[in-house]
């Protein structure tokens, strides 16, 4: 589902963000990207979301070799890629509903298909009852349950988050990371940076560990129960 | 941390997302679109307001000179093709000089046709049109001389040429001069509004532009997470194409009203003028095409003001 064929990324300003990165995340599978800040985390996610063009190499998300994607079609690779980011990217000017149905207005679902699918998605993050609300009025750590409702509402094939906890305390941290626990079962490729190694061992899943650019490691710890 | 036990089960992609909704869909889309934008620009009335104020004037000035010119070249027509050429003669001529120089002219081929006013039938005329019938009761004479109009047959020029070169002609008025002169005014005039119009269609244009550009800039976040989320260059640009559609519409309104305000307070006046003249001229302003022509072109340029600023913006939110 997410592939990277020996991927290198020099940014302009000269700095090599990843170089010869090479990996690749089978459908359903969940992994966490880890290393230092500055390792290369964001810049491999925003690769997959075509946020960015790598500098050589080949990106492959659902099947798709984005190097082949031109300008007009970055839109409907983005569709196909939920995303969560760490400040939540919430517009504060509309309710919780219509942050979360963003997505389905984009590929301009019918009213009943998107009350019907915020509901469900807004469920699934225990915030349903939250709907009417403004996003100012909710805690940072509802707020991203909100981008991870909006993320998956239209049911994306992959989903990634870059640093989805950092600004969480550790419960709520541990809470998040369950909940993409969850989607992962239900099929969802899900990839997440994070730099909270003990967490993300804690997870149980598939580790890749970057460091200056460069995969040093990939494991699987062995699950520790909490 | 407790973990359900998956069901593993493989869900269908979301496959071609744009293709799956239908027309009512996309309609409902452009609906909301047109409304919504129309309520952003009832949001902030002030800023409204001045934005088409300066473009209704914009539209209107130009859309006035050509009324002024067009007005001007009806009223040309009227005087009606004052072509002929009249040869005053010296006021000693005898009368029957006049016409041996009459029959004279009329052999030429380029005179259609030669008509002598003797000084006493000017005297007539004179008296029966300009009210000075008293005054020239006080003279003693009569100081008119003989007339002959000439209607001339192709190009004047050289029957202009021999009246003047004859010695019983004392002064040839030759009326096709001015009217020569007025139309290259009135050409003049006509591409000055076309000139000015395409001016200030283009400041409109940019205005618009501008407007929106600062509306992109003040909802750049929204834009942003739009693209995040995979919204395509045309939804992201949909709102500001209304807004700016909205935009030229309302300011093409404003430019007719000010064009019938204009002509409101122009009216009195110039029916006096109109009056005062023999032309019974009438003033005319826009017709309903004209003005259905002038909201759809302000509308034209509204959208096509906010799609070029909107166009820019969305390309630069893309990696090439």
């Amino acid at each position: 589902m997410i592939a990277f064929d020996r991927v290198a990324k020099r940014y302009p300003s000269g700095h090599d963000a990843l170089s010869d990165l090479s990996f690749a995340l089978g459908a359903g599978e969940m992994a966490f990207v880890t290393g230092h800040s500055g390792a290369g985390k964001s810049t491999l996610l925003r690769l997959v979301a075509l946020l960015e063009r790598p500098t050589r190499g080949q990106v492959t998300v659902n099947g798709r070799n984005l190097g082949g994607v031109r300008r007009r079609g970055i839109a409907r690779v983005r569709r196909g890629v939920g995303m969560v980011f760490q400040d939540h990217r919430l517009l504060l000017d509309r309710s919780v509903f219509d942050n979360v149905a963003l997505p389905l207005v984009i590929i301009g679902a019918p009213r009943e298909e998107v009350v019907r699918r915020v509901r469900a998605a807004l469920e699934k993050v225990g915030l349903l009852e939250r709907e009417k609300s403004a996003p100012s009025m909710l805690s940072a750590g509802e707020q991203q349950r909100v981008g991870i409702a909006r993320a998956i509402v239209a049911k994306p094939p992959v989903l990634i988050a870059d640093e989805p906890t950092g600004n969480l305390d550790p419960q709520l941290a541990a809470e998040i990371m369950a909940l993409f626990g969850e989607f992962e079962q239900v099929g969802t490729t899900v990839l997440v940076a994070s730099h909270d190694l003990p967490l993300v061992k804690r997870m149980g899943k598939r580790v890749l560990v970057l460091e200056h650019g460069k995969l040093i490691d990939d494991f699987k710890p062995y699950r520790i129960s909490p | 941390m407790n973990r359900r036990i998956g069901k593993n089960r493989p869900r269908p992609a979301v496959p071609e997302p744009r293709a799956r909704y239908s027309l009512r869909a996309w309609r409902e889309q452009h609906l909301y679109s047109l409304f919504s934008s129309l309520g952003r620009l009832a949001a902030r009335p002030w800023a409204t307001a001045l934005t088409l104020t300066v473009l209704g004037f914009a539209l209107a000035l130009p859309l006035l000179f050509w009324l002024l010119v067009d007005n001007a070249r009806g009223l040309a027509g009227d005087v009606g093709e004052a072509s002929a050429v009249s040869a005053f003669l010296k006021a000693d001529t005898k009368a029957d000089a006049v016409q041996a120089l009459a029959a004279r002219l009329r052999a030429r081929a380029d005179a259609a046709s030669v008509v002598v006013k003797t000084p006493e039938q000017g005297l007539a005329e004179f008296r029966d049109r300009s009210g000075f019938a008293e005054a020239l009761k006080v003279l003693h004479y009569n100081p008119l001389p003989a007339v002959l109009v000439v209607d001339p047959r192709g190009d004047p020029d050289a029957l202009v040429t021999a009246l003047r070169g004859d010695p019983l002609v004392d002064q040839v008025q030759y009326d096709a001069q001015w009217r020569q002169r007025l139309n290259a005014i009135l050409a003049l005039g006509s591409r000055g509004a076309q000139v000015m119009a395409a001016l200030l269609a283009l400041a409109a244009l940019l205005v618009i532009g501008n407007t929106v550009r600062l509306d992109i800039a003040g909802r750049s976040e929204e834009i942003a997470v739009m693209q995040l989320l995979g919204a395509e260059a045309g939804f992201v640009r949909r709102p500001f194409l209304y807004s700016g559609l909205w935009y030229g519409t309302f300011a093409g309104v404003l430019s007719l009203m000010l064009i019938g305000i204009v002509q409101v307070f122009l009216a009195t006046p110039l029916t006096q003028l109109a009056a005062a003249y023999d032309h019974a001229f009438a003033v005319h302003g826009l017709g309903l095409a004209q003005m259905l022509a002038v909201l759809a072109g302000a509308a034209a340029l509204g959208w096509l003001g906010a799609f070029l600023a909107a166009s820019r913006h969305i390309v630069r939110g893309l990696p090439g």
